[in-house]
């Protein structure tokens, strides 16, 4: 029996959300493996519904499927009912789109978006057969490649991946598919194309110790973007097309590694956005279009985009929505303009309580800005504000964390204020969810350790204490969730054997709440003998070697170090948007800042 | 205007949630550029609704939507066009014009189902468990609910079965009396002392019924004009 008759007798009507697990989407690409040069399965560890959310995902699979002589599938993390059913059946992990067997693709791609999906991505490896480690592959076995964010450190699972592959991923999948496709032809062994993979710029392979230097692309309106997205049957986490409107951050937070990797802000320009949305309407029939970037609200003609996409698609029942906020007065009155319905909230990120943590993190926010955005919000008619904090950042004090509390309680006050004037004071609410910070590579706190359990949870005490007020809510990340998020981002070689006993155990989904399993993960590192506190909480001088100092990300070490300075003494960084250059490194050639071009926009010829 | 269309959710839509068919339906009529009508207020509605829930795991040939239009347009063009715009697993198959208001959920009263692909063992004992059945005044079967079980007379909740090679039976489905098919199947299986395979066999309903006096009609007769199957218009029967 084919896996797609296993699946539809012996495993899909007794499991969960089988729409999963069936592909047959609109738009999916179906090609047979005998007519194409080329194959890649792209996989995402994490469950189907999480995976469908992700822009590069899609990106990804079309810049492989527009070439006719290559095709991608997809594979996402079975769930556990999933995963125990086609192991009891012996149903191998397989593409979604032709039911064909994991180990039948000439590559597997990874993506990497958060440390905690990693015994996901082996317990798929597990699943499609193909042995965990790179060392114990042979010919006949796929080539295993990751990228995404982790990928920028990726010696924890290093020992599980053939190739990874850093920065913006477009241009150099299509290279390595190219370069698959003539192997084929030539008949080199596996070996071979491993190491001849290797000499892509932007790739890395563990077991060469090459110096890595991460792809960006210059321009992204010369760039490959879908005009068809892959439209689910089972709602997505985030069910609507994402425009992505650009690609990079200028503000310069120090704790955020996206905003430091993904350097040089690129902007799409103006009209290539409309046609791009056009094409994406017109063939997806969503009910909604998101402007997606790190920072929406700074894309130069964000106000123009945003009443474009309202008045042409409006009536035809599309909705416009903005994904992050900016905490200030222009954000707010973009949300008023853009969003109809005031029923789901707004949400702010000041990050800190107190003004003196909010500059060492470089977060260019004032209390005044927070509150006359959550004035304007309140004016306009939300009564449901949410505030995103961290605890446990560097030189955090008490002060600090209270600080948390006070700023809360007056947006609060103010919103009570304004909705009585509506005798509706008593439906304003403001909750508060409050993160543990991570220290991550390739950014100015990468040196600093993480807060230790104790200090976490004291915090937290402490902050829920000064929190007991009608009308505020709490809630917090898990503490020892967010300890083994530091250790894996930080980690070294020596964390793989526990990433694997972790997954032997049976950890799966560990981002997930429900799912994470704290006590299997400690079972896992006392049996080997090891402490997740060695990396999550180890503290380095900018002297000290660390694991990921042989991948270049653009931004060089020195501008870390001086931003680190910077934060010691709160001291400002300005955005490079507005022309002053910090000299961060990212920028080379023709990597530079675009911004959608003025002139361009009147219809004159770019330069 | 009210657009009716029939819709069939094949083999591969069968393990689509009610849920994720009607946004499916939802989107290919935007693609399609009927001029659905939108409910008012800050945030509307797409004005459509889907007669009654198919069960994950079933295929059907008679799934109906109602759609209203803003604007008119002719049937046989609104049909072809959502024909066209279509997922996979899921087609347009006839539609008509419908006077009055959409009114399919509270006007269906039964369905028809075929099963399919027992062995020829299990049909067998599946015929004697049906005959028995319909031979019964009352029949208590287990009625699995979310929470668990109950007991409920489903007799009467059926109205004819023919079993042969495969199982076709009509019974009572809507908002007044509901009975879903693998509770009669599983009871059926109960009398005759043979399990219903769920892996290998296949359910598929077969058609939606409204009911004028004791007759069951299909919802594309009942106060509709201008009936067209996909392919072109046809003389009404």
């Amino acid at each position: 029996m084919n896996i797609r008759d296993m699946l539809d007798r012996k495993v899909l009507p007794y499991i969960s959300n089988p729409a999963r697990y069936t592909g047959h989407e609109l738009n999916a690409v179906r090609r047979e493996h005998g007519d194409v040069r080329a194959s890649i399965l792209l996989a995402f560890p994490d469950v189907y519904e999480v995976g469908m959310s992700y822009i590069g995902f899609k990106i990804l699979y079309d810049v492989v499927n527009r070439r006719p002589e290559w095709i991608a599938e997809r594979a996402f993390a079975p769930w556990p009912d999933m995963e125990a059913k086609m192991r009891a059946e012996g149903v191998p992990l397989y593409g979604l789109e032709t039911f064909t067997e994991a180990r039948k693709f000439d590559l597997i791609g990874f993506t990497l978006q958060y440390e905690l999906t990693y015994t996901n991505l082996l317990a798929m490896l597990d699943l499609a057969r193909i042995p965990l480690r790179w060392d114990a592959r042979s010919d006949g076995d796929p080539i295993i490649i990751a990228g995404g964010p982790c990928a920028s450190n990726p010696e924890p699972i290093a020992a599980f991946l053939d190739l990874v592959v850093m920065g913006d991923g477009e241009e150099v999948l299509a290279e390595i598919m190219a370069e698959v496709a003539a192997a084929k032809q030539t008949g080199m062994g596996r070996s071979e194309l491993v190491e001849k993979l290797a000499r892509i710029e932007g790739v890395h392979c563990p077991r060469l110790p090459n110096p890595v230097r991460r792809r960006v692309v210059a321009d992204l309106d010369g760039a490959e973007f879908p005009r068809k997205f892959i439209v689910p049957f089972m709602e997505a986490v985030h069910d609507r097309i994402a425009l992505e409107v650009m690609r990079g951050c200028s503000r310069g937070c120090r704790f955020c590694q996206a905003g430091m990797i993904y350097r040089p802000l690129r902007e799409r320009s103006l009209p290539g956005l409309c046609d791009l949305a056009d094409s994406l309407i017109g063939s997806s029939g969503y009910e909604e279009i998101s402007m997606l970037s790190l920072s929406s609200a700074d894309y130069t003609y964000v106000r123009e985009l945003a009443s474009r996409l309202a008045r042409d698609y409006g009536p035809r029942g599309v909705a416009v929505s903005l994904p992050s906020l900016r905490v200030d007065s222009f954000s707010i009155a973009l949300a008023r303009e853009v969003e109809k319905s005031r029923r789901t909230g707004l949400t702010f990120a000041p990050e800190a309580g107190t003004q003196r943590m909010r500059d060492i993190i470089n977060k260019g926010v004032t209390e005044e800005d927070l509150m006359s955005a959550a004035g304007d919000a309140f004016e306009s008619g939300w009564d449901q504000v949410k505030l995103y904090f961290m605890i446990g950042l560097p030189y955090e004090a008490d002060e600090d964390v209270d600080g948390i509390g006070d700023l809360a309680r007056n947006v609060l006050s103010l919103g009570r204020r304004i909705a009585s004037r509506r005798g509706k004071s008593g439906r304003v609410g403001v909750n508060v969810s409050v993160s543990s910070f991570v220290p991550k590579p390739h950014t100015p706190f990468q040196w600093f350790g993480q807060n230790t359990i104790e200090e976490i949870i004291s915090k937290q005490a402490r902050l829920r204490d000064r929190m007991r007020v009608r009308g505020l809510s709490v809630s917090f990340h898990d503490v020892q969730a967010s300890h083994l998020e530091a250790a894996l981002a930080r980690g070294d070689r020596d964390l793989a054997p526990v990433i694997q006993r972790a997954m032997e155990l049976g950890c799966r989904f560990d981002g997930w709440g429900d799912q994470f399993r704290a006590d299997l993960w400690r079972e896992a590192f006392s049996e080997l003998g090891l402490d997740p506190a060695r990396w999550a909480n180890a503290s380095y001088s900018y002297d000290d070697p660390l694991p990921w100092d042989y991948i270049n990300m653009g931004v060089t070490k020195d501008f870390l170090i001086r931003e680190a300075e910077h934060a010691v003494r709160g001291e400002i960084t300005p955005d490079c948007r507005k022309g002053d250059c910090s000299g961060c490194g990212a920028c080379a050639g023709d990597v530079r800042v675009r911004l959608a071009d003025a002139a361009f926009e009147k219809g004159a010829e770019r330069p | 205007m009210i657009l009716r269309v029939q819709l069939c959710k094949g083999e591969d839509a069968r393990f689509i949630s009610h849920l994720g068919f009607m946004r499916a339906i939802e989107r290919a009529i935007r693609r399609a550029g009927i001029p659905i009508a939108y409910s008012e207020g800050y945030h509307p509605h797409p004005k459509m609704s889907l007669a009654i829930a198919l069960g994950v795991g079933l295929t059907s040939e008679a799934e109906y939507v109602d759609i209203e239009l803003g604007s008119d347009m002719p049937v046989a063009d609104a049909l072809k066009a959502l024909a066209d715009s279509m997922p996979p697993g899921i087609s347009a198959v006839s539609a008509c014009s419908v006077d009055g208001k959409a009114a399919l959920a509270a006007s269906v009263e039964y369905a028809s189902y075929r099963a399919s692909g027992a062995t020829p063992e299990a049909a067998a004992a599946f015929a004697c468990g049906a005959r028995e059945f319909m031979a019964r005044g009352s029949s208590i079967a287990r009625i699995k609910t979310k929470s668990g079980e109950r007991e409920a007379d489903i007799r009467p909740l059926v109205r004819e079965i023919r079993a042969g090679a495969e199982l076709d039976f009509t019974c009572a489905c809507g908002g007044r009396a509901h009975l879903r098919p693998l509770d009669l199947i599983a009871h059926l299986g109960e009398i005759a002392g043979a399990v219903w395979d769920l892996g290998g066999c296949r359910i598929s309903r077969t058609g939606l019924y409204f009911t004028e006096g004791d007759a069951l009609v299909s919802p594309m007769c009942a106060r509709c004009r201008d009936y067209v199957m996909a392919g072109g218009p046809i003389p009404r029967s």
